[in-house]
């Protein structure tokens, strides 16, 4: 299983993300050599916890993600973040979820664009969206390497792999960088070799981490 | 959604039971092995309390775990009118920490069970499987190898079958067909409505043992 790094796109103080960064992200994508290769996507789901009495204290969390991935669509992945837990299921768990009414599901996000091929790497940049809307919440970016499963040993070529791209993009001066998030998976009971669940569990790190970057941006937004 | 009915048998007869299925479905048997988790919401999680089923297959040589939620029954004129169940059902495999999943969504354990015996899969007008398994409980939380039988010298048989609502009535006429086969030997109705062993086992049985199951009942 391919390594992957998934970052997203952390725009500088008082700017925000906008179409022509992603317009440029791409192109940036192209001009190293990558071949355009079709499309991915995955959707992250937000489940909010029905409670009967508001304001009590509970034993459960206020929410979790759930994911689907682009690349293994029959299976559907469950992340609660405070607890670190990461489970995979099939993808029938989401009417499971349904019919238990504890969760809801409160919105959900759209990351898409294109995949391009860059030897023994892939790039795939895209889009963060609301599902039904085009409105640009975020940008983001999986780099993914073949050849190595390790987490560990694939962390030099990753770095390298990552440098070489910052120093591609600065040369476009956009208001921004991409930031890697590393989280730990051995909290998450995960082991060094490679899953799908470390790619979920770096989904739900990004998220979170683009919507509290929103909310610090814009704090009377509710 | 699935089709579903039950009934218990003596398990001195399990043996002859085994035979006759042997014969009708013309299948091996698979052996069973089930440690089943039943999971309840606490208190003020969701808009009504919920249910789920953890079930880890401990037959695998590395155990595998399901979840499961077991729906309503349908409910009308037509569903009191055919013989068998009809519910609502999901399923989906998960990894092996689901327990901790719903531990930490605000599920505690309300009571687990370990099934012992065996099923057989196959297709008799609809594809169908038939279980037979001794219900045992823990005596200790999660001591599978400490467990004792809830009900001694009895067994649980269910038949199910997957449905829609396109062909549940279909689904359900085939299961009622096939439990004929076995009504000699054990009464299989709705789940709930207990009919209890029947008469005439003891007798089937034993014709069944004499002529390893080639004769038709």
């Amino acid at each position: 299983m391919p390594i992957k790094w998934i970052l997203h796109w952390q725009p500088n103080a008082g700017t925000t993300v906008n179409t022509q960064i992603l317009s440029e992200v791409s192109q940036c994508a192209e001009s190293i050599n990558g071949v355009k290769e079709g499309r991915w996507k995955t959707i992250l789901s937000f489940y909010r916890a029905m409670v009967r009495e508001q304001g009590s204290a509970n034993e459960f969390p206020r929410d979790f993600v759930g994911i689907s991935l682009a690349e293994q669509p029959s299976k559907y992945f469950l992340v609660i973040r405070g607890q670190r837990v990461v489970v995979e299921a099939e993808s029938n768990i989401q009417m499971i979820m349904e019919k238990l009414q504890s969760y809801k599901t409160r919105f959900v996000l759209t990351f898409e664009g294109n995949q391009y091929q860059l030897g023994d790497f892939q790039l795939r940049v895209g889009k963060v969206v609301p599902t039904h809307s085009e409105s640009l919440r975020g940008i983001v970016m999986e780099m993914e390497y073949q050849p190595i499963s390790s987490w560990e040993k694939s962390h030099q070529i990753m770095g390298e792999f990552f440098d070489l791209w910052q120093e591609a993009l600065s040369k476009r001066s956009l208001q921004g960088h991409f930031v890697h998030l590393e989280p730990n998976f051995t909290e998450y009971g995960l082991s060094d070799q490679y899953t799908l669940q470390h790619t979920a569990v770096q989904y739900a790190s990004i998220t979170a981490q683009m919507i509290s970057t929103a909310q610090t941006v814009q704090p009377n937004r509710n | 959604m699935e089709c579903v009915v039950q009934g218990i048998i003596e398990t001195k007869h399990v043996e002859a039971l085994e035979i006759l299925l042997q014969g009708l479905c013309g299948v091996h048997r698979d052996s069973l092995r089930i440690h089943e988790l039943c999971l309840k919401s606490v208190p003020n999680l969701g808009l009504v309390s919920s249910e789920v089923r953890l079930l880890c297959d401990l037959e695998q040589p590395e155990p595998t775990w399901t979840v499961r939620h077991i729906g309503g029954a349908m409910r009308g004129a037509g569903a009191e009118q055919i013989s068998v169940l009809v519910r609502t059902m999901a399923e989906s495999k998960v990894s092996k920490n689901a327990l901790r999943l719903f531990y930490a969504l605000g599920y505690k354990l309300d009571h687990e069970l370990l099934r012992v015996g065996f099923a057989f899969q196959f297709n008799s007008g609809a594809p169908m499987t038939v279980t037979v398994s001794s219900v045992n409980k823990m005596l200790k939380l999660h001591a599978t190898d400490e467990a004792v039988p809830v009900t001694p010298g009895i067994q649980l048989v269910e038949v199910t079958a997957p449905a829609s609502s396109e062909n549940y009535t279909e689904v359900a006429a085939a299961m009622k067909s096939f439990c004929e086969y076995l009504a000699p030997l054990l009464h299989l109705s709705k789940p709930g409505v207990s009919t209890g062993v029947v008469p005439t086992a003891a007798a089937a049985a034993a014709s069944l043992m004499s002529d390893g199951g080639g004769t038709t009942l």
